[in-house]
């Protein structure tokens, strides 16, 4: 499938700023089932100073100043994405391993510490045991570790309700169980509590979803958002892409535009201004399908 | 004296290994020297000198901060004349000790951020790094060039019961107190000079030479003429003092993170002249406070997009970021594998006995033994608890065990150990004291060696069974004392010495502000002091109680305090209570802290600001502050009695001029004495315009008149000036001619502004392209004004006959504006503007607990 997505920040100050810096993580990137054709950038005003560069995680961001005095910020992002069916979607659920031995694996020689830092707690995820519960209710003794995913993810989706407003980045993972609320990002960070509490491998991939009109409906420029899912560690079938929001499994829908802990280490625009006041922010994401 | 001490310290019984006595009572072969010349001193003449040497730190303003503290900033810091001692053969094994460890925790550093290949191999586990806050993500892959990664490098050393020397902490991040250490040695010195000559006590100069030498040479741009700065946190940091210290003592400019800017990838130190480029930060602001766009967004310590300045190889950062990571404890474990692995060699300095319960077969010894052992994170900060074994309850323990189960990494376990005790002078005796000792390293780019301080700072607490080692506040201070010429073969030349230059002097903007300040808040204070010393005198001349009809110029000098202090309404408010009864009113302008405008105020706000800026001033100036300091504390102590305050104000007055006397005397005619100049003559011109509108420029009867104008001539100390230039009774043209228009007095306020006039031509101009700058145009505004005005009108009474010299009034209102708008310009065009810093992202939690 073929995307053009844009997505444009757009920052208003209360009074006018002197200088800012920022790093940017929207920049989609390669990865096995997608392919990046082209990236354009715009950001007004016109930095004085910008870098791309790569994070610990492989992720591309960029970073830039701007150094006069400014009222608004724009930062548009504008790429062209082929994705592939993931090799995941043939898999057989059923045929994959056992999750204990999953968790053996990944303590074992034989795995990565590229692979293993992401069975830790981080910012976002912690420990618990309530959530723990929750998750072995799906990975009961000896099931595949793919099917008790994929059951984790329905109940995920049909608990927790999507309520924007009622979470926001500092939620802590326990509140968002506790109320069973949130958007992507609670629910991507909910997913990885619960693989992580019981010893698995899960990583948090923030990008974009396609989102498709009500029948007979025109699709309205910028009515879409950027989307958060999570990706499991599967030997054989690699990092492995879910998203409880929409209860998926990931296929050729959702571009990637990074990869990491958790939000904390992904977050799309991070800033430090020097102004007088506070400042607002808009933001347009718009997903659209090419040919 | 030393015998009571063997009795005590060498008994056989003691569960202490002492530095003084040997088991059986007998003095320590490299102490005997000392010992003879403690017993020969006698123990009153060391409590003598005990003191001398708080006389000689008190005089140096060696203090420390305590953050929590809220009655006043600075403590002093406290010296044992007592000092730790290592004889020559010791140290030599703790000097190479230190050497191999520094190679080794150098060589770790260089892996974690480079290939990990440390981490692949199994020699450290993966977890121990991933989960430490220390492991900066954001500084993977980034090297200075050259082999050294860890510059600064400082290890806690204690000895235990059997007398062997252990690591009891590593420090990487940003390791404190080589100043203090500094200071330490000198006061010694000045106290004891023969004891340190007749035991050749070893110099710990070159330590610093070396450093000073290193920072030059780790400029990546600049070579020629690097410009190096200390980070420090600021006034409210523990340790200010040592930062303030250091900078002077290196010849390096102290800044804080808002005198720094990054623009095009390079860091720039804000000055009066402008944005000038940095090549080194030494920092003393810790590794996550550094970046607030990369790290913890919330910090307003650091410097934002530093990170990338230092992935663009811009500037230097020392220690670099990430260096923290060396100070896990649960690394310890793993040393001595890791010794043989990368040097080939045994590990000379063991570390206390430290168990990691990342591992499953170390976490259940933990398990096993915990009443013999504390619990800690890996993580060092204030939050982080300590578990002692010994003391925690059953509950306890099961809860403590299920933490580690579900994080085992964060947590590694110690023995509790026995320290070793020093002889320590408190309460006129040689006390049994438990000490560790710092040691400081730095590398040496030029021989590319690991230089080690001959020396460094002890400390010592009451003896105690397990001492808690965590435990580091509090305590004395001692110098250490290394004994014996220096050994023969590395020749222990000082560093390459730089040819003397006269570096090109730097004021950052924000020390600049400071120093406009400091000379506003002096000239308050002196104002201040002035006209309450006047208000006071005719208060207490009064027969009886305050009739305010008939006590009219008592009335008028109160309401003109009110307005001089800005405190209106005060007594301004026509309150008859007040105006009857004005003691009340009268203490709170002199001792009430909280309130802007008191003395007590001026006096703090003053202070503060000489605090900030305690790098350009000398020390006797610095000895001014603290007796300033100590008068302002007897006032407050004295807040219910306008007698004994009278005396205060009479000292604060011999005080203040010393403190102006001194700094006319020795401060070099630079940006930072104009700046302060400017600050004091437009504090004294407003002031001066304040006073003659509120006390003179009203309607009064022709006696009282002549009483205000008597007492506003003495405030000014014009009085004698008055009687020796008119010789005549008191007019209130004389009066105004003398103290406005004068130009020849330099109490007039036209002479103070052309005085200011003069040092802004003399300060850099940034603003203006060619002409008159616009505060140059703001001066000449108001100076033209008392030129062109004439007195003779400005008194005399209108066509109506109008008595209430209205046009003096108006005159002096408009006055007073221009010379506040001229201070708000002058304030623009030298200092920053207030700009506040705003994270796009929220944040709540400062330390995300990983």
């Amino acid at each position: 499938m073929k995307y053009q997505v844009t997505h444009i920040t757009r920052y208003e100050y209360q009074q006018r700023a002197s200088l800012c810096h920022n790093l940017v993580y929207q920049v989609p990137v390669d990865h096995t089932f997608q392919e990046v054709k082209k990236i354009n950038y715009q950001i007004q005003p016109e930095p004085r100073l910008l870098a791309m560069r790569e994070d610990f995680f492989g992720n591309k961001f960029i970073y830039f100043s701007i150094e006069e005095f400014h009222r608004k910020l724009s930062v548009e992002i504008k790429s062209n994405v082929e994705i592939a069916e993931p090799a995941w979607i043939k898999a057989d659920p059923k045929a994959t391993m056992p999750w204990e031995n999953v968790v053996i694996w990944l303590r074992s020689a034989e795995a990565d510490n590229d692979i293993r830092q992401f069975y830790l707690e981080s910012a976002h995820i912690r420990f618990v045991d309530e959530i723990r519960d929750y998750t072995l209710q799906s990975f009961m003794p000896g099931r595949p570790v793919m099917e008790a995913m994929l059951d984790l993810n329905s109940r995920i989706f049909s608990d927790f309700d999507f309520t924007p407003g009622f979470t926001d980045i500092s939620t802590r993972v326990e509140d968002v169980f506790l109320h069973k609320k949130g958007v992507c990002q609670d629910f991507a960070h909910f997913s990885l509590a619960c693989l992580r509490s019981v010893g698995l491998a899960a990583r948090y991939v923030s990008g974009y979803i396609e989102t498709i009109p009500p029948p007979g409906k025109p699709k309205l420029f910028g009515a879409d958002a950027s989307h958060a899912w999570i990706a499991l560690y599967i030997p054989d079938l690699g990092w492995t892409e879910f998203d409880a929001t929409n209860n998926l499994l990931v296929n050729d829908r959702h571009v990637r535009t990074a990869f990491g802990r958790d939000f904390a280490d992904v977050t799309p625009l991070k800033g430090i201004v020097y102004s007088g006041a506070g400042q607002r922010m808009i933001v347009n994401v718009d997903v659209r399908r090419m040919e | 004296m030393i015998e009571t001490y063997l009795q005590q310290a060498g008994n056989t019984a003691s569960p202490f290994f002492d530095e003084l006595a040997a088991p059986g009572g007998k003095v320590r072969e490299h102490w005997k020297k000392l010992a003879h010349a403690y017993d020969e001193l006698g123990i009153e003449k060391m409590e003598q000198r005990s003191r001398e040497i708080s006389q000689e730190l008190r005089d140096n303003g060696v203090t420390y901060n305590v953050y929590s503290d809220p009655d006043g900033i600075n403590r002093p810091w406290k010296l044992d004349p007592v000092p730790m001692v290592f004889s020559q053969q010791e140290w030599e094994t703790i000097e190479r000790g230190l050497t191999q460890r520094a190679e080794l925790l150098n060589l770790i550093l260089t892996d974690i951020y480079g290939d990990r290949r440390l981490i692949k191999e199994g020699f450290i586990p993966f977890d121990l790094v991933f989960t430490h806050k220390g492991f900066l993500r954001q500084a993977d892959k980034i090297k200075i060039p050259g082999k050294f990664q860890l510059i600064q490098y400082s290890a806690d050393l204690v000895r235990g019961p059997l007398g062997k020397i252990w690591v009891l902490h590593d420090r990487t991040d940003a390791p404190s107190g080589a100043g203090y250490t500094l200071e330490n040695r000198a006061a010694m010195t000045r106290v004891f000079p023969d004891l340190i000559r007749e035991n050749q006590v070893r110099k710990i100069s070159s330590y610093y030479q070396t450093l000073k030498n290193t920072l030059t040479k780790l400029t990546l741009q600049n070579k020629e003429n690097p410009r190096v700065v200390l980070l420090s946190p600021g006034t409210a940091n523990e340790t200010y003092f040592e930062h303030a210290y250091l900078a002077s003592s290196l010849g390096i400019t102290l800044v804080f993170g808002q005198d720094l800017t990054v623009s095009d990838g390079y860091v720039w130190l804000k000055t009066l002249r402008g944005l000038e480029k940095v090549d080194v930060i030494v920092r003393r602001v810790d590794d996550i406070f550094c970046d607030p766009l990369e790290f913890f967004s919330q910090s307003h310590l650091g410097v934002v997009g530093l990170m990338e300045a230092i992935r663009q190889k811009k500037v230097t950062v020392i220690n670099p970021l990430g260096c923290r990571i060396l100070e896990n404890p649960g690394l310890m474990a793993f040393l001595p594998r890791l010794c043989r692995h990368l040097l080939n060699e045994e590990l000379i300095l063991p570390s206390v006995a430290t168990w990691w319960c990342g591992h499953e077969k170390e976490r259940k010894y933990v398990f096993d033994n915990l009443p013999f052992l504390i619990v800690r994170s890996t993580y060092r900060n204030n939050e982080a608890p300590l578990y002692i074994g010994s003391e925690l309850s059953k509950k306890q323990i099961e809860e403590l065990k299920k933490e580690i189960n579900t994080r085992p990494y964060l947590y590694v376990a110690q023995e509790v150990v026995n320290l070793s005790t020093t002889p320590s002078l408190i309460d006129n005796n040689l006390e049994a004291s438990n000490a560790i000792f710092r040691s400081y390293v730095v590398a040496d780019t030029e021989k590319q060696v690991y230089h080690v301080m001959q020396g460094g700072l002890s400390r010592s607490f009451p003896a105690k069974n397990g001492f808690i080692i965590s435990n580091q506040s509090g305590g004395i201070s001692k110098d250490t004392w290394v004994l014996g010429p220096l050994p023969q073969h590395p020749p222990q030349q000082p560093a390459s010495q730089q040819p003397l230059r006269q570096v090109k002097n730097i004021l950052p903007s924000r020390t600049g502000e400071s120093l406009f300040w400091l000379g506003r808040y002096l000239d308050r204070a002196v104002s201040n002091v002035r006209m309450m010393r006047i208000v006071l005198k005719i208060y207490n001349e009064r027969d009886d109680e305050i009739h305010p009809e008939t006590d009219q110029t008592l009335v008028i000098l109160l309401k003109s305090l009110s307005a001089l202090t800005g405190t209106l309404p005060g007594f301004a408010a026509e309150d008859q209570v007040k105006l009857t009864q004005p003691e009340r009113e009268l203490l709170s302008l002199a001792v009430e802290t909280g309130r802007p405008g008191t003395l007590a105020q001026s006096l703090q706000s003053f202070l503060i600001n000489g605090y900030a800026v305690r790098d350009r001033l000398s020390l006797d100036t610095w000895r001014i502050l603290d007796s300033i300091s100590e008068e302002l504390e007897l006032m407050k102590e004295n807040g219910n009695n306008l007698h004994k305050i009278y005396h205060n104000l009479d000292q604060f007055i011999i005080k203040l001029m010393a403190f102006i006397g001194l700094n006319n005397d020795n401060m070099t005619r630079a940006s930072s004495w104009r700046l302060l100049n400017t600050g004091r003559f437009l504090e004294q011109a407003m002031n001066t315009c304040t006073i003659l509108q509120s006390a003179l420029a009203i309607e009064v009867k022709p006696d009282v008149e002549k009483q205000l104008m008597e007492l506003v001539l003495m405030s000014h100390e014009s009085l004698v000036t008055y009687r020796y230039l008119y010789r005549s009774t008191l007019q209130m043209q004389g009066v105004l001619n003398l103290l406005l228009i004068n130009e020849d007095n330099p109490k007039s306020v036209a002479f103070l502004i052309s005085k200011i006039d003069e040092h802004l031509k003399q300060l850099p101009d940034n603003n203006s392209e060619g002409g008159l700058s616009p505060a140059r145009k703001k001066l000449l505004e108001a100076l033209t004004m008392i030129r062109l005005c004439d007195v003779n009108k400005l008194v005399m009474p209108d066509a109506e006959g109008d008595l209430s010299k209205k046009h003096l009034h108006d005159f002096l209102h408009h006055l007073i504006t221009t010379l506040g708008q001229a201070s708000g310009v002058i304030y623009e065009s030298y200092f920053s503007p207030t700009q506040s810093q705003y994270s796009f992202v929220k944040s709540n939690n400062p330390l995300p607990e990983l």
